[in-house]
């Protein structure tokens, strides 16, 4: 308690309401400021609708929880009002006819989460609490200059994150083990994001590992969790990914039950396998004896410099990843350069330059799209 | 379409089929191989249907997309069948040629038929034409007469009967007796008795027994078993469930590499068939036998091929092979007892079971019998696969069928066996090609490469190349192995390099005989066979790149350098074009030199100067490492 | 388990069956050299020091790996012959520097081959012991062939230090300088 008063006292000092109630019961706005207060946080009370919306304009609460059943202006139509008037803060809602019906309606129109009376302090304490790390998140998004879309993006992410909360206890994890989980997704989202380069914001990184996660759930599934398919899975991730992602090895790890040295000694072993992002495109030189004697080595030199990479490189754009292959079996035209799904035999430079360009020109129009 | 219940079953559906085929006069074969689809074998394929709608002819001549025809390196082919007409590398616009020709016997396609050197004749039929003349087609046969994602196809050249055969009128064990009798040998490398290992493993103690097809094709510069599996996917299977039948096996497995995706998808396709007709599954044409099967996809690795480290693989674990004295024939996936053959062996079986033991027996030599297809490649006119008997001379594989060595090179050495295997020289080439003979001279059967090599072709290079690719695909496990190879990695490379010294040689033959007798597995034990029969036969070699500095096949590139002869070059300007480097500079009299600071030796420069010309040359590197910067416009030595 | 008998360097040894050759031998007190053995651990077979020269019942004779090949009723095993001295001979340069114990005996003063083991000889104690014995899966070999070497899995540094089971194993301390 000492710890989160603390903390609440220092937000304080630079952040303006933390908690904002209304409602027409006045027992129960005194219960719920004290509980707020003694738990740390700056509290403000409402009577009514209108009194409500008013404070709530000048004084922008990160929370506020309001009643559905008020006299004057109903709990529904403040929800509405409130999300235009300051759409920052996070509305809760308290009922003491807590319908099913009610429940929805008011998600819809954008309540976080719904509390019905009575409730236990610690219940209310708790929900206040993540309803305010919520706001922090919004308050972020605008402060980044966030357009509409992108709140909505926020939603969305919160939905989804959500969602990783449930699956994960459905997982049946401890709690203690889910903040770990939580706080390694965490860390894999910024190691994705800066890494990647691409994508600035780590709640994005967070959204796509999540798809990820999903997309490898769904590849095990293909083989009932088998612990002997790992190879198999590995494969498709590969394909998939076009490497394999290490939060994916480690999801994987904890899914087939399966220690992760096992799965990075097979990532490591097989040729088929890529512990770093490869290009969108796959130029294969093929080494095989009979390409050698024909001359590979050469035809190896002369797209390494069309490339400008070496084997075993990917460009610094991932688009094309150059790698020498031990016989792709088309022997009879060797030397053989396959690029994607296609052979060439022996392409000339000017064959190359085409080919490249006509592939990133490709990606370019893809870009566009 | 209906499940089979009864081989009855099976024969009205095949009379049924057969009269379909029969209903049209014409089938133009359109090889859908790896190789002919890099030549675009598939537009040619749709041109042929479009030009037979446009005409009408639906009712008459149908377009059937085969696996491969084996003549690969004059892709894309087309055989119209029944009369088996020849067609080479046929373009679209061809199309129109090729249906007149087929319709009325009369069209422009002459340019599409095989042209005989010798007598200036061109040949129309597939039998008449050198390359296959010589050859005795059992096992590729099929691939020009059925396409390999249909079944009925199959079923139609008189595919399952041997099952029928077997689940109606033979026991288990006369399908082994067959087998053993026949003293089918395992195509995949070590020719080990196929007969012998099934009834090991269906002695062998445990339950369930499994079999597997190895269809991780490992060594480079063989596709044998890819061209198999891609044009006649139902001929493997068939073989392994009377391989299961005879074992008494109830799963198997298909271990397919992961860079043969048409393989793949076509193993696959089989199988789903399979089990739709009831010929996979439970009891398969009501016999009380059930059988299923399942492909594991490879993620490649050299050493996967070997037994236990494919089980391995299959397990999900990695694919190392294990230290046990005990064959997997005895104790193998999940420590049961498992029957692993390559593809080729498995593709056997239906026909020795269908036309009996004898039948294979008359083929071949006294210990090998029946044919073997080899993939024919590297410095040879006529590449592709061949199928021929046991025991044909060398001689005229590479020369009656490959056509000899183009260009009006030497022919120098022929490599077999793969990465295990050694170099052949000219005066072995009468050799019979059969398992025990290869192993005498230092080589081996393998599973079937046979990689010709000309004048230009450097035998120290080649024992780099091999030992380099050992190297990274060794698993690593073992010391001799690993560290052996290490060893003769460098010692090897110092010698393309220059640095050799004449006492590396005697260090090589040590390592060798060290890891041959001391390896862990086959891998090893084999891997310096390239080494020894490279030194054996052509030690001059090492001694000229160690004592001279000199490479004369001219592949070493630190040992070469490439000049413009100054005389000869009529300043096209191919070679500026052709060079990523821009290492070629024109000079003030307007003919070209090369810098050769800026050279990366890749060789475009020397393959682009017209024949007429032959302006650019290698020559040693020495003579221009003593010159000034400017040795580029000296005159050029002489090659 | 019914016993088998045998002979080893000319003594006859009765061993139960299951066993191997290295441990009948070490049980008459006849020491075959070894790299990668140890006795908490499966055997591995892949140093090949302890590598014999048998000749089975039927007079089939080979050379094969003693931690790993069975015992076997009338197996004769020779432990020390010229050919496996000079096997023994050649194991020990190829891991030069790395590992040393039998250079005196096998009289290896150096080596004719620059190795690149300086550090490591792959003898794969420590990751086999982590996985087999402390069933931590730490350790693992990364690649294959003459790049395999050994690695620790991300972030394992701190908890392997805090172990440091496997250090005594490494006769190189590879294992201990990397934690």
């Amino acid at each position: 308690m000492d710890a989160s008063k603390r903390r609440a006292g220092e937000r304080a000092e630079t952040q303006p309401l933390d908690v904002l109630i209304i409602d027409d019961e006045e027992n129960f706005l005194e219960a719920c400021s004290q509980t707020l207060q003694t738990g740390g946080y700056r509290v403000a009370t409402a009577k009514n609708g209108t009194e409500g919306l008013k404070l709530a304009g000048e004084s922008h609460p990160n929370v506020v929880l309001l009643d559905l059943k008020m006299p004057g202006m109903s709990g529904l139509d403040l929800l509405g009002q409130l999300t235009k008037t300051d759409p920052s803060a996070v509305p809760v809602v308290v009922t003491g006819h807590g319908t099913v019906d009610s429940a929805v309606e008011s998600m819809k129109l954008g309540a976080f989460d719904f509390l019905t009376k009575p409730f236990e302090p610690e219940k209310l304490l708790e929900t206040v609490r993540r309803g305010l790390s919520l706001s922090a998140l919004k308050k972020e998004a605008q402060a980044a200059g966030a357009a509409e879309e992108q709140r909505h993006d926020k939603y969305d992410l919160l939905l989804q994150g959500l969602d990783v909360l449930g699956e994960a206890y459905s997982l049946g994890l401890e709690k203690r083990q889910l903040l770990d989980e939580l706080a390694y997704l965490e860390s894999e989202a910024r190691y994705h994001a800066e890494s990647l380069g691409q994508i600035k914001k780590k709640e994005r990184a967070i959204l796509d590992i999540r798809n990820e996660l999903r997309e490898a759930d769904a590849i095990m599934k293909k083989y009932d969790f088998q612990k002997n398919a790992l190879i198999q899975v590995l494969l498709d991730i590969q394909e998939k990914f076009r490497w394999l992602p290490r939060h994916i090895l480690s999801w994987i790890s904890g899914r087939l039950n399966i220690p992760l040295r096992e799965i990075y000694v097979i990532a490591n072993f097989y040729e088929a396998f890529s512990l770093e992002p490869r290009g969108r495109h796959t130029i294969q030189v093929c080494t095989g004896t009979a390409c050698h004697v024909r001359g590979a080595s050469e035809t190896l030199t002369r797209v390494s410099a069309v490339l400008g990479i070496e084997a075993g490189q990917t460009d610094s754009r991932q688009q094309f990843t150059l790698e020498t292959v031990h016989c792709i079996g088309c022997c009879a035209l060797a030397p053989v350069v396959q690029i994607d799904s296609q052979y060439y035999r022996d392409p000339s430079r000017s064959k190359l330059e085409k080919v490249i360009k006509s592939l990133e020109k490709e990606e370019a129009q893809a870009c566009l799209a | 379409m209906s499940r089979l219940e009864t081989p009855a079953d099976l024969e009205k559906l095949r009379e049924e089929i057969i009269a379909g085929r029969n209903a049209k006069e014409k089938w133009v074969a359109v090889c859908a191989g790896t190789g002919c689809r890099a030549y675009g074998a598939e537009t040619l394929a749709d041109a042929f249907e479009e030009e037979i709608e446009k005409r009408g002819l639906s009712d008459r001549i149908g377009v059937r997309r085969t696996g491969c025809h084996g003549f690969c390196e004059r892709g894309p082919l087309v055989v119209i069948q029944p009369s088996d007409a020849c067609f080479l590398g046929a373009q679209p616009k061809n199309v129109p040629a090729i249906i007149d020709k087929a319709v009325t016997g009369e069209g422009a396609t002459d340019k599409l038929l095989y042209l005989d050197e010798d007598s200036g004749k061109r040949l129309g039929n597939l039998d008449e034409i050198p390359f296959y003349k010589y050859q005795k087609r059992v096992l590729l046969a099929n691939n020009v007469r059925i396409d390999a994602a249909n079944i009925l196809d199959y079923i139609a050249v008189g595919g399952y009967s041997a099952l029928a055969k077997a689940l109606s009128g033979m026991t288990p064990e006369a399908v082994l007796e067959e087998v053993k009798k026949a003293n089918l040998r395992g195509r995949g490398g070590g020719g080990f008795p196929a007969g012998i290992k099934w009834e090991t493993t269906r002695k062998a103690q445990g339950e369930p027994k499994y079999v597997i097809v190895n269809a991780d094709e490992g060594d480079p510069g063989a596709y044998m078993d890819r061209s198999l599996l891609e044009g006649n996917p139902h001929s493997v299977l068939e073989g392994l469930i009377l391989g299961a039948y005879a074992i008494g096996a109830s799963e198997g497995f298909i271990y397919v590499r992961q860079e043969y995706p048409l393989a793949r998808t076509h193993a696959a396709k089989a199988l789903e068939q399979a089990r739709e007709y009831g010929l996979l599954g439970k009891n398969l044409l009501g016999s009380g036998f059930s059988f299923d099967v399942k492909i594991h996809r490879g993620a490649g690795a050299f050493v996967s091929g070997e037994s236990s480290a494919l089980m391995s693989a299959i397990e999900g674990r990695v694919g190392e092979p294990r230290p046990k004295y005990i064959r997997t024939s005895e104790k193998g996936l999940w420590g049961k007892p498992s029957c692993l053959n390559n593809v080729e062996t498995w593709a056997y079986v239906p026909q020795i079971i269908d036309k009996g033991a004898d039948w294979f027996r008359s083929m071949g030599t006294e210990k090998s019998k029946g044919t073997k297809i080899f993939s024919l490649v590297g410095k040879v006119k006529n590449t592709g696969l061949v199928e021929v008997p046991m025991g044909i001379p060398l001689r005229d594989i590479i020369f009656k069928i490959g056509g000899g060595i183009p260009n009006g090179k030497k022919f120098k050495a022929v490599q077999t066996g793969g990465p295990s295997g050694g170099v052949i020289p000219e005066s072995l080439l009468d050799l019979p090609v059969a398992f025990d003979e290869l192993s005498q001279v230092g080589s081996m059967m393998g599973s079937g490469g046979m990689i010709v090599m000309d004048e230009n072709t450097c035998m120290v290079d080649t024992a780099r190349y091999y030992i380099n690719f050992l190297a990274h695909e060794s698993c690593g496990k073992c010391v001799p192995c690993r560290e052996g190879l290490r060893q003769m990695l460098a010692i090897l490379e110092r010698i393309t390099k220059g640095w050799g010294e004449e006492q590396d040689l005697d260090t090589l033959d040590e390592l060798a005989e060290f890891m041959e007798a001391a390896s862990l597995c086959a891998l090893g034990q084999s891997a310096p066979f390239p080494v020894a029969s490279t030194l054996k036969y052509f030690r001059d070699e090492y001694l000229e790149h160690i004592r001279e500095k000199r490479c004369s096949a001219g592949v070493c590139t630190a040992l070469i350098a490439y000049q413009i002869d100054q005389e000869r070059c009529k300043a096209c300007g191919a070679c500026l074009r052709a060079c990523p480097v821009g290492a070629v500079n024109k000079s003030e009299d307007k003919v070209f030199t090369i810098v050769q600071a800026k050279c990366i030796k890749c060789g475009a420069c020397y393959t682009a100067c017209p024949d007429k010309c032959r302006a650019v040359i290698k020559v040693p590197a020495y003579t221009i490492q003593n010159q000034p910067a400017a040795a580029a416009t000296l005159p050029a030595g002489k090659q | 388990m019914s016993n088998v008998k045998m002979e080893i360097d000319g003594r006859t040894v009765e061993a139960a069956e299951g066993t191997t050759v290295l441990q009948a031998a070490k049980s008459i007190g006849i020491k075959i050299p070894t790299m990668c053995d140890d006795d908490r651990l499966e055997p591995y077979g892949g140093c090949r020091m302890c590598m014999v020269e048998i000749e089975t019942s039927a007079g089939r004779k080979r050379l094969v790996a003693s931690c790993v090949y069975p015992v076997e009723e009338g197996l004769r095993v020779q432990t020390t012959t010229e050919k496996i001295r000079r096997i023994r001979r050649m194991i020990i340069e190829l891991l030069w520097p790395s590992w040393q114990p039998y250079a005196k005996e096998y009289g290896v003063t150096s080596s004719r081959f620059t190795t690149g083991l300086t550090d490591c000889s792959l003898c794969g104690l420590c990751l086999r012991y982590c996985s087999e014995v402390k069933k931590s899966n730490k350790i693992y070999f990364k690649g294959r062939g003459i790049e395999r070497r050994p690695e620790l899995i991300e972030g394992a540094e701190l908890s392997c230090r805090a172990c440091g089971e496997c250090f005594s194993l490494c006769g190189s301390g590879w294992i201990a300088s990397r934690c």
